[in-house]
């Protein structure tokens, strides 16, 4: 090791805690980019491998009922490589010892194992066998979850009829990596599961000779670019047999949200780092100026010994990449670890065959030369200053910084009401400009980091609220298989242990605006109905038009509608009559695309007088009172599915609100490490700069903390100012995430309580109080005899 | 004039040199119109009051300066027109200085001061021998805090020692030490002259050291006022002061 590299350790040892502070940023930066990155490459890869070996589909389409030669032909169109007819029902389920009706999902499969499009991978058990006809295979997560396997039996409701039916085997497939039961925004395993019959049964079962009433297909590499174009084509084709959905693969929803994470991993994973990085860029700036000017004397004495101004350039540039080695090593670790947790967390919400961590050498690598690549940004200045001296300058002391009136003098009413502390505080804070900057920027980036953090999880439990105890109210959904009348309401009303019950109708529909198509429903409520509750922008209830529709924000804006034009809609079902109707309100809502009329004006459209497809309720709390509702209701053929809504609205509060914490704090530790470490670095080479000042100040009569209290009221201003200015900035950035996350299906409040701003300030001071507590110790420590006769 | 002793031609030459400091509005005039010689061999000493730009003449000579006008003069190189990395090489090859501040690295240890010098020389004295000559082997590991003046001056002296340049600059190696190591040092130098053939430039405010010296340039407001030569330089145990 050359000489000035043994110099170059010692400084790195002596400046330790200035540079620890610096490496933990760097290395919260690199961990950033490296955790969501492999994250990121882990969800990709997975995804990727997953897709391939159950053959995802790139369409659905849903039908009423088509004889499968019609759908057979489908294959010949231009565009479509592969296509799989396939039968699909939602019905209840009873699992033994499972007091409350559980739902499920009912796809056929071929009775022989093949290749086929959106194939099963087996987990346990196996793939059904030539022993019986009513076998099935669960999905995974719902057998575990009811502690259900090969060799037992469980039973559906199939087409009116109770099922028995005997469990083959438990099995996985890449539709649903991210399985949702109808109405929730997180997987439920617990209340919902996928049943998978043989085809044949399914047939036989449903009435369905022959037919099907769903395709799945793969399209050809060429035409998978444009999904659309091919979509229309199939539509006009079966337009006969009543066309309920179409969906790209970018529209089917496990995808969607998969992908969605993903995307949203890769934006943040750049933007985040960036933010750390720059800001340790910053503080590693302030310390390397510092370092330089410090030793003007010795880089003086350096070149006139023969040191080239590249050797002495390179010198100090090295100082810096050692942060940079330190914090990006660091950052690769932690990123690693960061990984290993989110790819534990995603499991929990993602089914994947395998979903590993793995190292990801190139990323890696790529990280640690990020945070090089920062750390030479930042040392580039001081470095630079060292450059160009001339040694018979540079061994010159340099002249005393002149100590002139800062602006703030000017204000004289102002200053003069000071006392000297806070004249010397505030002079200082204008004078060390570059200093004063990167805290500012620093306590800026880590407020944003923490505003938005908290904006987020606040947005989560507003969009929890809005939907689950403001807009939809009920206890209990009932859906029917098919449209009732109104006696299916008094029914439902005589059921025991129910309190309150409303009916609902939905009827499919496609809406058109000019150019603009868009397949949905229409939801259909009593007048004055308490348990579905449109609310506006501002979450204040909304009445549902005797006529006309009351349309979410989001179809509005897809129809390109305002309030008051006029659509024309025509149902996808029955008489399928075109009509033109009139949007009389804007409703939001953060799930879906929903559409909100009046029951009977919705009812005399499709040609009835009242008619309804499910039951909304309220229901008794009392267990006593559940257990009879349920064992009712179990009873009945006619349903396809029964949510209870109150458990379902506990179980995603868990879900999102751990997660939510979980995230939180990974913020908080993040934007406290911004905290923490600038405000040491610039407290402590504020130290360092002033040595001389003090030990006058010592002299006169100033204590140790009176000392420490001058540094920490520098550095609370500028944590104060940098907070305040932060804030929008982070409400920018959860504005930003919400636009990254807005989509048909769902979009992210954007909305910041007064906790938000206080907990943001509380924070910044708390995390500038710990640097604090450090920075006072050093002032005790400080021998101040010393630096007074030191001649610097 | 009499022939020079022992020396060839000039190996340094300063061809009415001036060196203004621009201070804002102020200009110093830090050396005027400076004409020298300096042979190979010799020592030179250069006296004057503080403030007469002695130090700024071996900054120049040094190549740590450049001038305002006029030509210095290395051998038949010209040092003015020299590139930066040729006066670096210059810096590196064929100066030594010992600094009236001595400005040692402060984190590194006496030995340590002097490998900075010598890691860079193409033919340096042995590092340990160097500080042996300067008295201070006990002290090899003490860093500059650690250190006296007068042994931080020696360690700057060790330090240009160990290169083993063809010139010797030193700016008042003797201002810290004591009678008795004062003398040393300067033994020490006058030695390097005979037996090395070091050419030695030397600064003073002790009059008393001029006797040691070939010639004695005496300075007054950035000007030569007198140069006097020394037919017979006595030994440093000699002198008085
Ligand atoms: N870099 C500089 N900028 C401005 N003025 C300078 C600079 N270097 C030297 N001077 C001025 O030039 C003049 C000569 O300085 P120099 O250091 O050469 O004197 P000196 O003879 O070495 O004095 P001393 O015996 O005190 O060391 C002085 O007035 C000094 O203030
Ligand atoms: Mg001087």
């Amino acid at each position: 090791m050359s000489v000035l590299d043994r110099k170059l350790a010692r400084e790195l040892v002596a400046a330790r805690w200035l540079i620890l502070a610096i490496i933990l940023i760097i290395g919260v930066g690199v961990t950033c980019y490296v955790g969501m990155g492999s994250a990121y490459l882990n969800l990709t890869e997975a995804k990727a491998r997953y897709y391939r070996r159950c053959r995802m589909a790139d369409f659905w389409v849903e039908l009423k009922k088509v004889p499968v030669a019609e759908l057979d032909r489908l294959a010949d169109l231009p565009g479509v490589a592969e296509i799989r007819p396939r039968i699909q029902f939602y019905s209840t389920v009873d699992v033994e010892g499972v007091e409350e009706p559980l739902n499920g999902l009912i796809l056929s499969l071929p009775d022989r194992r093949r290749p086929i499009v959106n194939g099963v991978v087996i987990r346990r058990g196996s793939y059904f066998t030539g022993r019986r006809q009513n076998e099935v295979i669960l999905n995974d997560a719902f057998a575990r979850r009811h502690r259900l396997g090969p060799g037992q039996w469980v039973r559906l409701v199939l087409n009116n009829r109770r099922q028995e039916l005997f469990i083959v085997g438990t099995a996985i497939s890449s539709e649903f990596v991210y399985l949702l039961g109808p109405g929730s925004i997180v997987p439920d395993p617990e209340h919902f599961g996928v049943f998978y019959l043989k085809q044949s049964f399914a047939q036989e079962v449903f009435d369905f000779e022959g037919a099907a009433n769903q395709v799945v297909g793969r399209l050809s590499p060429h035409a998978r670019r444009r999904p659309r174009e091919v979509l229309r084509r199939i539509e006009d084709r079966l337009a006969p047999y009543g066309v309920l959905h179409t969906a790209p693969l970018s529209d089917q929803p496990s995808n969607k949200y998969l992908s969605q994470e993903i995307a949203g991993l890769r934006s943040f994973g750049m933007i985040m780092p960036m933010i750390f990085l720059a800001v340790a860029a910053l503080v590693l700036n302030v310390l390397l100026t510092r370092l330089a000017e410090q030793q003007r004397i010795v880089v003086g004495t350096l070149k006139a010994l023969g040191y080239a101004d590249s050797q002495v350039f390179g010198h100090f540039l090295k100082f810096g990449l050692a942060v940079g080695l330190a914090g990006g090593v660091l950052g690769c670790a932690g990123g690693y670890g960061t990984a290993e947790g989110m790819t534990y967390v995603y499991r929990f919400f993602f089914e994947f065959p395998r979903l590993e961590n793995r190292f990801h050498s190139a990323l890696q690598l790529s990280g640690l030369a990020i945070s090089l690549l920062f750390a030479v940004l930042g040392s580039l200045r001081g470095a630079w200053s060292v450059l160009k001296l001339r040694p018979a300058e540079a061994m010159r002391p340099r002249p005393p910084k002149r100590g002139g009136r800062v602006f703030l003098e000017r204000a004289r009413w102002f200053w003069n009401r000071l006392s000297a502390d806070w004249r010397m505080v505030l002079r200082d804070v204008v004078r060390s400009r570059v200093r004063t900057a990167a805290g500012v920027f620093a306590a800026m980036m880590g407020a944003s980091v923490l505003v938005c953090g908290f904006m987020m999880m606040e947005a989560t439990a507003y969009l929890v609220d809005f939907q689950f105890q403001w807009l939809l109210r009920s206890d209990l959904d009932v859906a029917f298989r098919h449209k009732r009348g109104e006696a299916a309401l008094w029914e439902m009303r005589r059921m025991p242990g129910v309190d309150w019950a409303e009916p609902t109708l939905h009827v499919p529909c496609t809406f058109r605006h000019g150019p603009y198509e868009k397949k949905g429903a229409i939801t259909g409520l009593a007048p004055g109905a308490r348990l579905t509750v449109p609310r506006d922008r501002d979450a204040n209830p909304i009445r549902v038009p005797p006529a006309g529709l009351a349309m979410s924000r989001t179809l509005a804006e897809i129809l390109h509608l305002r309030r008051g034009d006029l659509l024309t809609i025509q149902p996808i079902e029955g008489l399928r009559r075109t009509r033109q109707v009139q949007v009389v309100q804007i409703a939001d809502s953060y799930l879906g695309t929903i559409v909100y009329a009046d029951i009977r004006w919705l009812s005399r459209l499709v040609g009835e007088e009242l008619a309804l497809t499910g039951v909304q309720t309220v229901i008794d709390p009392r267990p006593e009172k559940r257990r009879l509702l349920y064992r009712e209701l179990k009873e009945l053929p006619s349903l396809e599915a029964v949510t209870t809504r109150d458990d379902m609205v506990q179980s995603l509060k868990e879900t999102l609100v751990a997660t939510m914490w979980i995230f939180t704090g990974v913020f908080v530790a993040f934007a406290g490490i911004v905290f923490f470490g600038s405000v040491l670095n610039a407290s402590l080479i504020s130290l360092a700069e002033r040595r001389r000042e003090v030990a006058t100040l010592r002299v006169l009569g100033y204590g140790p903390w009176r000392i420490g209290s001058l540094l920490l009221r520098e550095s609370l201003i500028v944590t104060m100012i940098g907070t305040v200015l932060g804030m929008p900035v982070g409400y920018l950035y959860a504005e930003l995430a919400a636009a990254a996350y807005e989509s048909e299906m769902f979009r992210f409040p954007v909305v910041s309580s007064a906790g938000t701003w206080i907990w943001t300030l509380v924070l910044a001071v708390l995390f500038a109080l710990a640097a604090y507590l450090v920075v006072q110790r050093n002032v005790h420590r400080m021998d101040w005899l010393e630096a007074l006769q030191a001649k610097e | 004039m009499i022939e020079q002793r022992a020396a060839g031609g000039p190996i340094l030459r300063l061809e009415r040199v001036s060196k203004v400091f621009q201070m804002g509005e102020v200009a110093v005039e830090a050396v005027r119109d400076v004409s020298l010689e300096i042979y190979e061999g010799e020592m030179l000493v250069m006296v004057g009051p503080s403030g007469s730009g002695k130090t700024t003449i071996l900054n120049i000579l040094g190549g740590l300066d450049t001038v305002t006008s006029g030509r210095v003069w290395y051998r038949d190189q010209e040092l003015t027109t020299f590139s930066p990395s040729e006066l670096t090489r210059y810096r590196r090859e064929t100066v030594g200085f010992v600094f009236q501040f001595y400005n040692l690295v402060p984190n590194l240890s006496a030995r340590e001061n002097v490998m900075v010098a010598t890691e860079l020389s193409p033919r340096p004295m042995d590092v340990d021998e160097s500080l042996q000559l300067v008295g201070l082997q006990e002290r090899l590991d003490h860093f500059p805090s650690q250190l006296s003046g007068g042994e931080q001056q020696r360690v700057a002296v060790a330090r240009a020692l160990a290169k083993n340049p063809e010139i010797l600059l030193c700016d008042e190696p003797t201002g810290a030490l004591d009678y008795v190591t004062g003398k040393r040092v300067l033994r020490l130098l006058v030695d390097l002259k005979g037996q090395l053939g070091k050419t030695i430039v030397l600064i003073t405010h002790n009059g008393a050291i001029a006797p040691v010296a070939d010639r004695v340039v005496r300075l007054r407001s950035g000007q030569v006022v007198e140069v006097r030569t020394n037919p017979e330089p006595g030994a440093p145990e000699e002198i008085v002061w």
